[in-house]
């Protein structure tokens, strides 16, 4: 900058607020303006001294700077030039932002469809990526609610440890600073004479919330010696059960009626907490016993200080060998051996990664397809206005200057781009929590403005990308010769080049997207052809819990009580009830004895508690013998049931029928029945083998039970749900009922993340479908209009419709041709991505790849046929007399 | 181009463009308008005003001087000394009537 003339004996202006003035200035008046404050500076300073001269700069300046910047905005905005300024005008760098933005505005506005074509294609792919984003930010990104949660890790094996197991290496878990030990202990909640609920909870050791490294928010966690037997027992709420039961303080040291007994609130969480999953509203510690050996606990564990989660290797050996030399685990459930740990966040949420960035990815290739989109618009409108930018340079504008106008307009599109795809993220955002495979965490993904700013960002940015096309080719390209090209209006030099690999580069991500949403559904295809062995369109399910305050002979009671009432109901064939569900993954494995075949390995097989009448109401088919009946009472015959799998592992080539098997009761039970295999395990595990024996015959009747409400052929199953569900809390006040459910939504369930990621793949498919064929005939539709002469001359000399729209439809298949072909690489190489989602098909699938290159090639040629067959119908004598 | 009555502080800026004579640049008005109204002024707050006011073609500027040396001097155009004319008839209008001594005596 040149130096303000200042007189030499004057010292010269601070240099800050000088910079400061000089920089929101216009050309002209900086000089005079610094040298005048200069010269008062000094009379100031030979006046007065340094300090309060200085003082006074500072306080000019200052002053000044709210005017300055709002006359800079106001001369961008009116283009106003003083006279006195005129030869040589110009100010800040705002103002001629100012006045590009006001212009591309104004260019905007006078073009509204390719404004609100190029917005609303940036804002579907804008506020899509701002929503899924936002899901996946707060589920992947946002740090659990744990203290350094990279020190806590859970072991393998999680759901299959003992209480024994636990207090046998409590003693020494070496390396670890603490370990937990919790399984699931969901809780009935009786407040005053209110029908009991359901509260999802935690049973675990005292050590939990000292692993987890997170303070209550009201009084404590848990103290050693509370999950010792006998010790006063306690409960530990979640702030969401909190606030429902009154949000006051005072809730410490109170008692609550939990499973039928008493327990004293001495804490509660803080907000946002929640631990292993966001439904669980309490946590209670329960009397560990040396000699409870049943397997459902997991452990988790918070790494000793200094310690990394990978390299823990040494001390889990050290855990190993103690249990080798303590236990002899059968082969299938050998705890010495794949011994691994898993870090906290892997084992929570782990499973919901590939879904959630499946959709995230796809939502990125349509934000990208978005954004190729609008750059071919704006390519197309650089071309159409190149004479307006040629007399424009010629008339001294210099390219910096255009560019920075295209930046502008990209910039005004990318704002309004935003402000829409913020409405539709905010639209989206419950769609896609909806249509995620969340479960439970669903309730942790809420909606914040910072998904507006995302897509704030996520806009601007695009624009800025999606300039780029337009600002590159500005550069590349000839302005002079526009001139000459505009009024002869003939072919340009350029074919498009830029133009055409955009298409192809969307054309390549469609069928990416086809390609992943094909495999997806190809997959869910096949787990639904999957017989589940039981009847899932006219069952529905009602999961009860009794509590833990009633007897065996009691709970015996209320399920035939509560079967007899809900059978009453209007539209109900039959009810029946199971202590355990088929499609519900599990569990439930007893020893086996076969009599007369002891030399069989000790091993387990599913093991179903049922009331008379329950395979009938499954709809389990029966192969042999017959299925249990009334008749079965406590004092006769026990009696079971087993299915083929069991039949035909056990029983290879004989009639099981007859025969007696030993779960572990005193003395044997008869065989009475064979029935098919119904998927007592997951839906695409290899066929279970299982047995089926009545309550009325067990010692063991478990507190969580679910009623099978088989309805008349052709009604609607879920509509017996209410009338059922207020059946129950009239008969049982008691009972809490946990969920109520049909056995189509159980196999829905079943089937898992794969229905529900397809189902959103294929909208957005289609999404990107119609964005890809958008582009392509948006640039052969450019292609026909920059050749109009071309056609017209072809179809004067004599050429036939057909050629001519053979020509353009072949000029689009080259470029279809070559997306696909690039589109299917990058499937093929990206396929890893959903394979977790996958299920019986590769991810090299031909017939999902066939079926994204049909889709795109049908598409696309449609596309590209629209501007051909308006080609070919140019009327030549109107074109030429035109130009 | 009617933009309703001056404001206070484009009225003083005005009169000291007047004031000043033919030497009005942003730096003397600046100091004439401190000097009148014994309060501290930013340039700035002068120049935007100023700005303002040409563009309203009340005030209009050129180039005294030469070259580097050069600077933007005011002067208030015919449709400005109209506008100062209306504001100051107004003001007097408004005075009309008001015996501002009994009122500083307190009263009413």
């Amino acid at each position: 900058m040149p130096p303000a003339r200042v007189p030499e004996r004057l010292p010269p202006l601070p240099w800050l607020p000088a910079a400061v003035l000089r920089a929101l200035l216009p050309h002209a008046e900086r000089d005079e303006v610094l040298d005048d404050l200069a010269g008062e500076y000094g009379d100031r300073a030979g006046r007065d001294g340094r300090w309060p001269a200085s003082a006074w700069v500072w306080r000019q300046v200052l002053e000044s700077v709210p005017s300055l910047l709002r006359r800079s905005w106001w001369r961008g905005w009116s283009g106003f030039e003083p006279q006195a300024n005129r030869t040589r005008p110009g100010g800040p760098m705002l103002e001629s932002w100012i006045m590009d933005v006001r212009y591309a505005t104004r260019r905007l506005r006078s073009r509204p469809t390719y404004t609100l074509l190029a917005v609303l294609t940036l804002a579907l792919g804008v506020g899509g990526t701002a929503a899924i984003y936002s899901i996946v930010r707060g589920l992947l990104v946002d740090p659990l609610p744990y203290r350094a949660e990279e020190q806590i890790a859970v072991f393998w094996s999680p759901f299959d440890w003992t209480e024994q197991e636990f207090l046998y290496l409590r003693s020494d878990f070496a390396g670890f600073s603490q370990v937990a030990a919790y399984r699931t202990g969901d809780l009935t909640l009786q407040l005053g004479d209110a029908p009991a609920r359901l509260v999802p909870a935690i049973a675990s050791s005292f050590e939990l919330f000292d692993v987890l490294g997170t303070a209550p928010l009201l009084g404590r966690g848990f103290r050693d010696g509370d999950d010792r037997t006998g010790a006063e027992p306690v409960v530990v709420l979640s702030h969401g059960l909190w606030q429902e039961l009154g949000g006051d303080a005072s809730i410490v040291g109170q008692r609550l009626r939990l499973d039928g007994a008493e327990r004293t609130v001495v804490g509660v969480m803080p907000r946002g907490f929640w631990f292993p999953d966001p439904t669980v509203r309490a946590w209670v510690p329960t009397p560990l016993l040396e000699t409870n050996q049943s397997g459902n606990y997991a452990f988790v564990g918070r790494v000793a200080p200094g310690q990394r989660i990978e390299a823990m290797g040494p001390a889990i050996s050290r855990l190993v060998a103690r249990l080798d030399e303590r236990y002899d685990y059968p082969a299938q459930w050998d705890k010495t051996k794949n011994t691994t740990l898993t870090p906290v966040r892997e084992f929570l949420v782990g499973s919901l990664r590939p879904a959630l960035l499946a959709t995230l990815a796809a939502m990125g290739l349509i934000l990208l397809i978005a954004c190729a989109n609008v750059a071919t618009l704006m390519l197309g409108q650089v071309d159409s206005r190149a004479s307006e930018l040629a007399v424009r340079s010629a008339l001294g504008a210099d390219r910096r200057r255009l560019t920075q106008q295209l930046i502008a307009e990209a910039l005004a599109v990318g704002l309004a781009a935003g402000a829409v795809g913020a409405l539709l993220a905010a639209v989206a955002f419950r769609f896609l929590v909806a249509a995620l495979p969340l479960g439970a965490w669903a309730e942790t993904a809420t909606l914040r403005w910072s998904v507006f700013f995302t897509a704030m960002a996520i806009a601007v940015a695009a624009a800025l990308v999606i300039a780029l096309a337009p600002v590159v080719s500005l550069w590349r390209g000839d302005l002079r010769g526009a001139l000459t090209r505009a009024r002869t209006s003939g072919i340009g030099g350029r074919g498009g080049s830029m133009e055409s690999s955009l298409v192809v580069a969307e054309v390549a991500l469609a069928v990416l997207m086809a390609a992943g949403a094909g495999l997806l559904i190809r997959s869910v295809a096949k787990l639904y052809d999957i017989d589940p062995g039981v009847n899932t369109t006219e069952v529905a399910v009602l999961d009860i819990s009794t509590g833990g305050g009633l007897t065996a002979p009691q709970r015996r009671v209320l399920l035939k009580d509560l079967s007899r009432e809900v059978g009453a109901l209007p539209g109900v064939r039959s009810v029946a009830a199971a202590q355990r569900l088929p499609l519900r993954g599990g569990g439930d494995n007893w020893g086996i004895d076969v009599e007369g075949k002891p030399e069989l390995e000790t091993t387990t097989t599913a093991f179903r508690v049922v009331t008379p009448g329950y395979l009938e109401a499954m709809g389990m088919k029966l192969r042999s013998g017959r299925t249990p009946a009334e008749s079965d009472g406590p004092n006769a015959e026990r009696v079971v049931v087993i299915n083929q799998a069991l039949a035909d592992k056990y029983f290879p080539g004989e009639d099981p029928i007859g025969r007696q098997l030993g779960t572990g009761f005193e003395g044997w039970e008869r065989i009475v029945g064979v029935v098919g295999t119904a998927a007592e395990g997951k839906l695409t595990d290899d066929p279970t083998p299982a047995r089926y024996m009545l309550y009325e015959q067990v010692p063991y009747v478990p507190e969580d039970n679910s009623l099978v409400i088989r309805v008349q052929p052709g009604r609607d199953p879920a509509a017996v749900l209410d009338a059922a569900r207020r059946t129950v809390q009239r008969v049982a006040p008691s009972v809490a009922v946990q969920e109520a459910t049909t056995m189509g939504r159980v196999f829905a369930k079943a089937v898992g993340p794969a229905r529900q990621v397809m189902a959103l793949l294929a909208i957005l498919t289609t999404l990107a479908l119609v964005l890809g064929a958008v582009g392509v005939y948006g640039v052969i539709t450019h292609f026909v209009n920059r050749r109009k002469r071309d056609w017209s001359i072809r179809i004067a000399l004599g050429q036939a419709p057909g050629h001519v729209i053979g020509q353009v439809v072949g000029r689009g298949a080259r470029l279809i041709v070559a997306g696909i072909v690039v589109g299917l690489v990058a499937a093929v190489a990206l396929a890893r991505l959903i394979a977790s989602l996958l299920y019986g098909v590769g991810t090299a699938d031909p017939l999902s790849l066939a079926g994204a290159t049909s889709a795109l090639l049908a598409v696309g040629l449609l596309a590209a046929w629209i501007p051909g067959y308006r080609a070919s119908r140019t009327d030549p004598a109107l074109v030429l007399r035109e130009q | 181009m009617d933009e309703g009555p001056l404001g206070t502080f484009e009225e003083q800026v005005m009169l000291c463009v007047v004031r000043t004579g033919g030497d009005a640049y942003g730096m003397s008005v600046r100091r004439e308008l401190e000097r009148v109204t014994e309060r501290d002024i930013a340039i700035g707050a002068v120049y935007a005003t100023l700005d303002r006011l040409e563009a309203k073609g009340l005030v209009a500027s050129s180039r005294a001087g030469t070259g580097g040396a050069s600077r933007r001097v005011f002067s208030v155009t015919s449709d400005g000394a109209r506008a100062l004319a209306e504001s100051r008839a107004m003001r007097d209008r408004l005075w009309r009537g008001v015996d501002v001594l009994r009122l500083l005596a307190g009263e009413r």
